[in-house]
């Protein structure tokens, strides 16, 4: 069932008593990430340990890693009273992190307070005391920030493109960056939203 | 030394601190034996299910101070169901009745309830210091208890409890006499406090030490504090997420001024940058550093905090702090001992670009020579790294490195880890505990089998390939005391090996694993002198054992074995089994 490595075992000094058995698949781990996250079979099958590239793949799916229980070992009050989410009141439903470049600290926001982009420019203006972030949203290429929002699938669009009931019920956090980072930054181009 | 008379050879013995020392000198002859047993002060039992208080007491009735340790390790990752046990309680009432002149009692991971605490506040009149670390079970009525009744008390400290905050007045509850305080930490409870209660405590307990608030103690309530306490040698402040202003912000850095004798520092469960800024005059003086609650704080404000840290000789981070603020670490802290660095994501939210790495572990083992305690969460290893670090670094006692990701090999090479932990073990001959992550065979088993002559506590998650690894352990680690092992395939033959070996080790943990209940109940047949526990989330005794032969084959969760001179305990609940 396994493959062989990358065949150089054979040239390997190895302290290994004779006849020891080649690796093997591994249990537990691997099986949970079939079950899990469905990965096609051709990925399991060549061994979590001998394809070098497969491994990767396999291995990086974010699903089987936090449905491991115990994993990481982090002592469950650690986990308690330092995961970031659990700051004491002000993480409600409609409060999302923002980060501004250059600033070195992260805010939170409650964007169910805000009636729009307006708004939510105004209260951006203020929570960083710095003018002109909102301008973003309409004069869209003059400004020197742009304002991006990571969305439920994990991706990262412009914010101000669609509508506002849509953008608060997709974004998941806010982020301020300086436009001339955001060319190579791999925005999602306009009009890919459903 | 048998021409002296006893009382010489006790008071001899009375320099002899170290538990250690004190089992070997008990075994050396029958009179020894005796004056060291009725001599002796302190005892710690590393595991509560070995022996019994009864008996305990029996051989030292002069007993002073007891450790006990309850549930086993990996009960801190919810692998032991809440109920398995490690309960106090029966401990308290035997030493009552025996009239036990308890002075100390320090606890981790037991069961402890409110009963327990008043009990132990009633019977013992000396009775001086209270340590829970990792406990539950209890409330702050029962901390209100030992404040009220324990007239001596000097020391009370709660480690990470799991504690139901009443938010009683259980600070008030301190006499006015009580002036002894020279330590008190209540950083693990939840609620409020009252906080003039504390004032005054603090205020009338010039012995003080070491103050530990929690996160409900507010800014100004702190500079009132740290200014009627400047002599603190060790603080733990509360959760500060809003900016001060400027007033209470230049109060803060005056008191803070004052505190002259400050080397320990910890708490700041959310702290702003300016108000970290305020602790800037006591860097200097900081010889352990505890900010791996921040999550909050980015990286490059860590970083300059730590660059005034020039003394450190421990540091607790969360990975934020990132590869570069290692090699700030690294340059800065060189008297640096011990470093933990702790993931800040642990739901794998974000694609964690200032997570840590081998380069920053590299970094600290080249800048800090006098390195010898590491836990350290990080994405990604690699050989190299390992044995880069294994050569600049050949003190270390404690290694304890956690790949996030399990099964990760060598980044760069794809090939396992194990040369790279072999490397650590050669040349860490002190080595006394080592946690493995990563992709590792049968071999990294063998390295540490070979090379690790003074390995005392291993852990093993995700590891190796057949019972070999395991048995290249059990049969090369003379000193081994506690093996834990998840998710690893080690089964039948391994465990029965040598089932002799359990005699010298404490215990030995295995959940997920290959074992089967047949080669459960083998050992235990074996090992009379064992309590093999099998524990099952979902069933209970009288089912486990009405099942037929063919069950002998299924594999069993979560075994948790250990010696014990008291047989079996009566306290185990429905899923735990004792074969």
């Amino acid at each position: 069932m396994e493959k062989d490595g990358l065949g150089l075992e054979i040239t390997e000094l190895r302290l290994g008593l004779p006849g020891t058995e080649k690796m093997m698949k591994k249990r537990g781990f691997t099986e949970m990430i079939m079950t899990s996250s469905g990965s096609n079979s051709d990925q399991c099958e060549s061994g979590v340990v001998s394809s070098g590239g497969d491994v990767g793949k396999v291995s990086e799916s974010p699903v089987a890693k936090s449905q491991v229980v115990g994993w990481p070992p982090v002592c469950s009050y650690r986990r308690k009273n330092s995961c970031k989410e659990v700051s004491t009141t002000k993480v409600g439903l409609g409060y999302v992190k923002v980060s501004m470049d250059g600033v070195p600290y992260l805010r939170k926001m409650d964007l169910g307070s805000s009636q729009g982009y307006d708004d939510l420019a105004f209260a951006l203006d203020k929570l960083f005391g710095f003018h002109g972030i909102g301008v973003a949203f309409k004069d869209g290429d003059n400004c020197e920030y742009v304002t991006i929002y990571e969305d439920k699938d994990g991706d990262w669009m412009l914010a101000g493109d669609v509508p506002w009931g849509m953008f608060i019920e997709s974004c998941k956090r806010l982020r301020i960056m300086k436009r001339s980072d955001a060319t190579g930054f791999g925005l999602q181009p306009r009009g890919v939203d459903e | 030394m048998n021409y002296f008379p006893d009382e010489v050879i006790e008071h001899i013995f009375d320099f002899i601190s170290s538990h250690k020392d004190r089992n070997s000198i008990s075994l050396v002859s029958k009179s020894w034996h005796k004056i060291e047993r009725c001599s002796r002060k302190r005892v710690f039992i590393g595991n509560c299910y070995a022996i019994n208080p009864e008996r305990l007491i029996q051989r030292f009735p002069s007993l002073r101070s007891l450790t006990l340790k309850g549930k086993p390790h990996f009960a801190d990752f919810n692998l032991v169901p809440h109920e398995w046990g490690g309960f106090v309680h029966p401990w308290i009432v035997a030493l009552a009745k025996a009239r036990v002149e308890l002075e100390e009692l320090r606890l981790k991971r037991m069961v402890v309830s409110d009963e327990s605490l008043e009990l132990l506040s009633r019977s013992f009149a000396s009775f001086k210091s209270l340590v829970l670390v990792s406990c539950e079970g209890f409330t702050t009525d029962g901390l209100a208890s030992v404040a009220t009744n324990c007239r001596h008390l000097r020391e009370l400290d709660l480690q990470e409890n799991e504690i139901d905050d009443h938010r009683g007045q259980w600070l008030n509850c301190f006499p006015q006499s009580s002036t002894a305080l020279t330590s008190l930490n209540f950083s693990c409870l939840k609620g409020e406090t009252n906080l003039a209660a504390l004032e005054r405590l603090v205020a009338r307990s010039p012995n003080l030490e070491s103050l530990k608030v929690n996160r409900a103690v507010p800014l100004d309530a702190l500079t009132r504090l740290m200014s009627c306490a400047p002599q603190l040698v060790d603080l733990g402040v509360g959760s500060y997420e809003n900016e001060p202003d400027q007033e209470s912000f230049m109060k803060l850095m005056a008191a803070i001024k004052k505190c002259t004798s400050l080397r320990s520092l910890s708490g700041f469960s959310e702290v702003t940058p300016l108000c970290l800024t305020a602790f800037y005059p006591i860097c200097q003086n900081l010889t352990s550093l505890n900010l791996s609650y921040a999550a909050e704080i980015q990286g490059n404000h860590l970083i300059r905090f730590i660059q005034f840290c020039k003394r450190l000789q421990r540091l607790w981070i969360l990975d934020s702090i990132g590869d570069k603020g290692l090699e700030v670490v690294a340059s800065t802290c060189k008297e640096l001992q011990e470093l933990r660095v702790f993931p800040s994501d642990l739901h794998d939210e974000e694609d964690n670009d200032t997570a840590v790495t081998e380069i920053g572990l590299v970094a600290i083992s080249a800048g800090c020579p006098k390195l010898h305690s590491l836990l350290y969460f990080c994405k990604q290893m690699t050989n190299a790294a390992l044995i880069t670090v294994a050569k600049n670094c050949p003190n270390f006692i404690r290694f304890r490195l956690c790949i996030l990701e399990p099964n990760k090999p060598d980044h760069t090479t794809s090939q396992s880890l194990d040369e790279g932990f072999g490397a650590i073990v050669q040349a860490c001959k002190g080595l006394r505990r080592l946690s493995l992550s990563g992709l590792l065979t049968d071999k990294v088993f063998l390295y540490i089998g070979m090379y690790a002559e003074q390995l005392e506590m291993l852990s093993i998650a995700f590891a190796g390939d057949t019972d070999k690894g395991m048995l290249y352990v059990l049969n090369g680690c003379k000193k081994m005391r506690k093996l834990e092992i998840r998710d690893s395939p080690f089964g039948n033959t391994a465990l029965l090996a040598d089932v002799d070996k359990y005699r010298t080790m404490r215990s030995l943990w295995m959940s997920s694993c290959e074992v089967t209940l047949g080669g459960c109940k083998r050992l235990a047949r074996n090992a009379p002198w064992l309590n093999v526990e099998i524990i099952n989330e979902n069933e209970n005794n009288d089912l486990m054992m009405e099942r037929n032969e063919e069950d002998e084959r299924e594999k069993v969760d979560r075994l948790y074995l250990y010696r014990t001179v008291v047989g079996a305990r009566k306290d185990a609940p429905p899923c735990v089994t004792i074969l």
